[in-house]
């Protein structure tokens, strides 16, 4: 022992090489060690809840840079590297993630992609909501630029999952969360988009509202093209259910007595309050009109056309927009359409005829008030009265021979006035017409059937 | 330290190797011994410079590069004490077979 003892004061000129060998070993083996120890401690943070995450080593010694989102994620991802071994000391310079206020986060669509905007509050939920937008919009872009903040209301992932699943329905637009109140603005892709939305908002979660609602739909739509060459009135665009389908088919077979109905509505929701009380009365207008176009769009009623005299023209532009619902426009470019010539009253007679045998001038049950839906027939029948301007006209009413005869009587020369009274209101000369009732004595089919009872009830024109 | 030992072996292997030389030489070699204070100021410094580690006073790589001269000193030191231990048994034995012959 001794010994070794003397002999260890001459071990000293192997310090020299001993230094070069640590001086090799150093230079050499820094590097590598460093990014053993960086490569193991990311990997030692690959589970730990943190954005922002940046490992710098230095020597032994790791600094960990991230923004956790509590207090025990920033103890624990301290821990973990430190866990790691050959790390000497760690370096904590980990934050809490930015507390935002308020809690902001949008969905916005455009044509070609969808962008995640605003907070997210971790990092798995930022990536769940990226991944519903993808399902939500089959094949459709979507693009993350979301920040992770904390201070997400409660619910929020519900609230955020609820509005991709809504997206889909939007043309273009955005969904915004501020804490808990909800903004939507934009188009919808389809009618009845905005509905469809509004109902799904009602799921919302506990804490959330709808502070606003600027979702539009695109316009809701009915034409209608009277065709007099072709004999036609086209029906095209929406109609809200099969019960206003059948009213407005219904109304119009009655009002277009001589054209054929060509009926392409289809249904769709979306459909403006007081649509039906709107559409008749349009319908009722454009069925006065010689040719004409009516649009109903959303509120806005655009009717244009050719009206057969100058006082139906008056007579459309004063009382269409008196009566359809309030709220609704009426924008009517009424022309009149030129007379035709002068005829003899020989054919003014073949023509009331022809006219009558296809359409009955209709009233209200029992009663000498003529229905709305004959306005377009008695505008024809002003027309021929019209051509013939010399003649005398009787006009003649039947009833059929239901009730008592004297009240038929009764009631047949009212309706004559009735129509008489039409006729002078369209500017014609009231000497002209006189009225005569029969009442039900001059029946053209049995009174047994409820067709000939049909077919009894009627007015007459004869040219004296 | 186990994991300073596993990455670093090689080397340690080296500096065990250069001890062995070196206390192999040391038994024969007739270079002058290191003054007794010299002796104590030296050993002074290697207790502050293995404090400094243990202590993990010295920040970084520098830090690293204390612990790496410290942990290659001692393969080097028992090199030597192995080294000298040899070659003062095989000299013992070579003079002992001299002076019986």
């Amino acid at each position: 022992m001794r010994g070794l003892f003397r002999w260890s004061g001459k071990w000293w000129p192997g310090v020299i090489p001993l230094l070069v060998l640590w001086g090799l070993a150093a230079w050499s083996s820094t590097a590598p060690l460093e990014n053993d120890l960086a490569g193991r401690s990311s990997a030692a943070l690959k589970d730990a809840v943190l954005d922002k995450t940046n490992v710098i080593v230095d020597g032994r010694d790791v600094t960990v840079r991230a923004e956790a989102f509590s207090q025990s994620g920033r103890s624990s991802a301290v821990a973990a590297v430190a866990a790691v071994p050959g790390v000497r000391l760690v370096d904590d310079e980990t934050r809490l993630a930015p507390e935002a206020k308020p809690f902001a986060w949008s969905a916005e669509r455009d044509v070609v992609r969808v962008t995640l905007g605003g907070n997210a509050p971790l990092p798995a939920l930022k990536s769940k909501l990226v991944e519903a937008a993808r399902t939500a919009l089959n094949g459709t872009e979507v693009a993350d630029q979301m920040a992770l903040a904390r201070g997400a209301p409660p619910h929020f992932e519900e609230a955020a999952l609820l509005l991709i699943g809504q997206i889909g329905k939007l043309k273009d637009g955005k969904f915004t969360i501020s804490d808990g109140d909800i903004t939507l603005s934009g188009m919808a892709r389809e009618l009845g988009g905005r509905e469809a939305i509004a109902t799904a908002l009602k799921k919302l979660p506990e804490g959330f509202k709808v502070a606003g609602n600027e979702v539009h739909a695109p316009p809701y739509i009915l034409q209608a093209y009277k065709d007099p060459v072709a004999v036609t009135m086209t029906l095209s665009g929406n109609v809200p259910d099969d019960n206003i389908h059948a009213v407005i088919a219904g109304t119009s077979s009655r009002k277009f007595f001589d054209e054929k109905v060509v009926d392409n509505l289809k249904n769709s929701i979306g459909a403006p309050s007081g649509f039906v009380n709107a559409v008749v009365p349009a319908l009722g207008a454009l069925s006065r009109l010689s040719t004409g176009t009516l649009l109903v769009s959303d509120r806005e009623i655009k009717l244009s056309g050719d009206a057969l005299y100058d006082a139906a023209a008056a007579q459309i532009r004063a009382t269409l927009p008196k009566e359809v619902p309030p709220g609704w426009q009426v924008k009517a470019e009424i022309s009149v359409k030129p007379q035709a010539g002068p005829v003899d009253p020989t054919v003014c007679q073949q023509l009331f005829t022809d006219l009558l045998s296809k359409g009955t001038i209709r009233f209200e049950t029992g009663r000498a008030d003529i229905d709305r839906d004959s306005a377009g027939l008695l505008d024809r029948l002003v027309e021929i009265a019209m051509r013939c301007p010399t003649a005398n006209i009787e006009v003649a009413g039947h009833t059929d021979a239901a009730g008592e005869e004297v009240a038929n009587q009764a009631l047949s020369e009212k309706r004559a006035q009735a129509v008489i009274n039409f006729l002078v209101q369209a500017g014609l000369s009231a000497n002209r017409f006189t009225a005569a009732g029969f009442g039900s004595t001059q029946p053209l089919a049995s009174n047994d059937t409820s067709d000939g009872r049909a077919q009894n009830r009627r007015i007459e024109f004869l040219v004296r | 330290m186990a994991f300073l030992i596993t990455f670093h072996w090689g080397w340690l292997l080296g500096a065990l190797a250069l001890g062995f030389a070196m206390g192999w030489v040391a038994v024969v070699h007739r270079a002058p011994g290191v003054p007794r204070l010299w002796m104590w100021l030296l050993s002074a410094l290697a207790a502050l410079l293995v404090a400094a580690a243990l202590t993990n006073l010295i920040p970084g790589r520098a830090g690293y590069w204390l612990e790496l001269l410290l942990v290659m000193f001692v393969p080097y030191l028992a090199g030597c004490a192995v080294g000298s231990w040899l070659r003062a048994w095989v000299v013992f034995r070579s003079m002992r077979a001299k002076a019986l012959g």
